[in-house]
């Protein structure tokens, strides 16, 4: 047991070796009259070396808006993704620094948020996809919280945004289908303990910054049961999210 | 250059229209776009046809480390059910230097109420139900950025941040919503080592004791997170 588990360790310390030695980093060269390297990623951090005109520096990985670079000489620091932008391959190509999602185009998003659901505490969850810039597939699971039962959610829709160009406000419309699990917590007991349900969707979006963005749905569910009853559920949640 | 027929007709056609149309449209600009017609025929073969294979560059990518996963280890004081270890996961992404989304996921167990230890027979949960489970999911911010020095010669990239969030308690067989706050200090041993240190309250509804009213759950814990 012991000299697998030192097998694995070891494949492992070599699997690390390999791959940092496989490892390729970019360089590029400063155009600016120089470029400063700060201490740490962020705006506050103090500025412990320069690279000047025409010398070259790696850069070895990101984090948000900065990247931690390497100076010829071996200093290490990070640099502003703007100040970045504007150095050069060695030959003479733009850097490609990757930028930013469009907000209009993007593929994918991922979010939470808090809401109501049947006048109950709702968690939700949720991961997007774009078919078009105004057409989203969403998977959607939730948790709502009550007195006298739990609500488990998962649903999957379509989603359109009726005017994807308007980046701080666009409206949307959805329609769908979900399933609750409800698990009895206090006693009158749920009469039946998972339904298929259908929805329709309203609501609206909005980009804040980055990668980063706000929605706010309202949804109305119709219950499919075998009671003999009509039986609707209605929903609003606020979420935030990441876009790729 | 390669010059294919169909855009020396274009362009034998664009310099047709503005001759037509006299010119006026296409000055607008400051490109001159009738410029460009080389007098060749349709159908000239070019002298030289380049035998160039053109070499794809391809220019490493950069790696962008802006998840964060680690686990921590602490004490969770449940309110009326005294303190006690807990320990958990959490997982946050970096959407900028100033914002995060956090989740976490901790577990602990409760001890015995002030009345359980005076009357032993009474039990208010059972074995089960003192287990204590939680998921958040948080928006963090990262206030006061700096550095903490330790001696002389080192100097270590800090954060104090707030985080605030809603999730889910499991306690004495329930499932109760629950919401959270806290305040963090994280302290980055390299650039993609952290050390965390938190206190965070997971408030929620219960009637356990009798009546109905929020319980306070404070935690104070240690961390430690790797940046991915």
């Amino acid at each position: 047991m012991r000299q697998l588990l030192a097998l694995v360790l070891l494949m492992q310390a070599l699997h690390v070796g390999v791959a940092q030695a496989a490892e390729k980093f970019l360089d590029l060269v400063v155009t600016d009259p120089y470029i400063e390297m700060h201490s740490g990623p962020g705006r506050g951090y103090p500025v412990t070396y320069v690279i000047g005109r025409d010398e070259e520096l790696t850069v070895l990985y990101s984090r948000t808006d900065w990247f931690k670079v390497k100076a010829a000489h071996g200093q290490e620091g990070w640099v502003r993704r703007t100040d970045l932008a504007r150095t050069v391959l060695p030959n003479g190509d733009a850097a490609p620094i990757p930028p930013y999602p469009e907000f209009l185009t993007h593929r994918w998003e991922f979010g939470a948020g808090y809401g109501v659901y049947n006048r109950q505490n709702l968690v939700t969850t949720y991961g997007d996809f774009g078919l078009t810039t105004s057409l989203d597939v969403e998977l959607v699971l939730q948790q709502a919280n009550g007195t006298l039962d739990n609500r488990y959610i998962a649903s999957i829709g379509m989603r359109h945004t009726f005017i994807p160009e308007w980046k701080w406000f666009s409206p949307t419309a959805g329609i769908g289908t979900a399933y609750q699990y409800i698990e009895d917590k206090n006693p009158p007991a749920p009469r039946e303990k998972d339904n298929q349900m259908a929805y329709v969707s309203l609501g609206v979006r909005g980009f804040i910054t980055r990668r980063f963005m706000w929605r706010v749905d309202w949804r109305h569910y119709v219950v499919f049961n075998t009671l003999n009853v009509y039986e609707d559920l209605e929903e609003w949640k606020f979420g935030l999210a990441v876009f790729f | 250059m390669e010059i294919r027929p169909s855009s020396v007709l274009l362009a034998a056609a664009l310099l047709g229209t503005a001759l037509l149309s006299g010119c006026s449209w296409f000055h607008r600009g400051e490109k001159k776009s009738n410029d460009v017609v080389v007098e060749e025929t349709p159908g000239d073969p070019a002298i030289v046809q380049p035998q160039v294979t053109r070499r794809v560059v391809k220019t490493p990518k950069i790696k962008s480390k802006d998840i964060e996963l680690g686990a921590y280890f602490g004490a969770l004081s449940i309110q009326d059910f005294g303190t006690n270890p807990v320990y958990g996961v959490r997982a946050a992404y970096h959407v900028s230097e100033d914002i995060f989304l956090e989740g976490f996921l901790g577990r602990s167990k409760a001890g015995t109420t002030s009345l359980e230890d005076v009357f032993p027979d009474i039990t208010v949960v059972s074995d089960s139900g003192r287990r204590f489970t939680y998921y958040d999911i948080d928006l963090g911010y990262n206030i006061l950025p700096g550095e903490i020095f330790l001696g002389r010669g080192r100097a270590f990239n800090s954060a104090l941040y707030v985080n605030v969030g809603i999730g889910d308690v499991k306690f004495a067989d329930k499932d109760q919503f629950a919401l959270n706050f806290g305040v963090g200090e994280r302290l980055l041993i390299t650039d993609w080592l952290a050390m965390h240190l938190d206190v965070r309250d997971h408030v929620f509804e219960t009637d356990l004791t009798g009546r109905t009213k929020n319980v306070h759950n404070i935690e104070a814990t240690l961390g430690l997170t790797v940046f991915y």
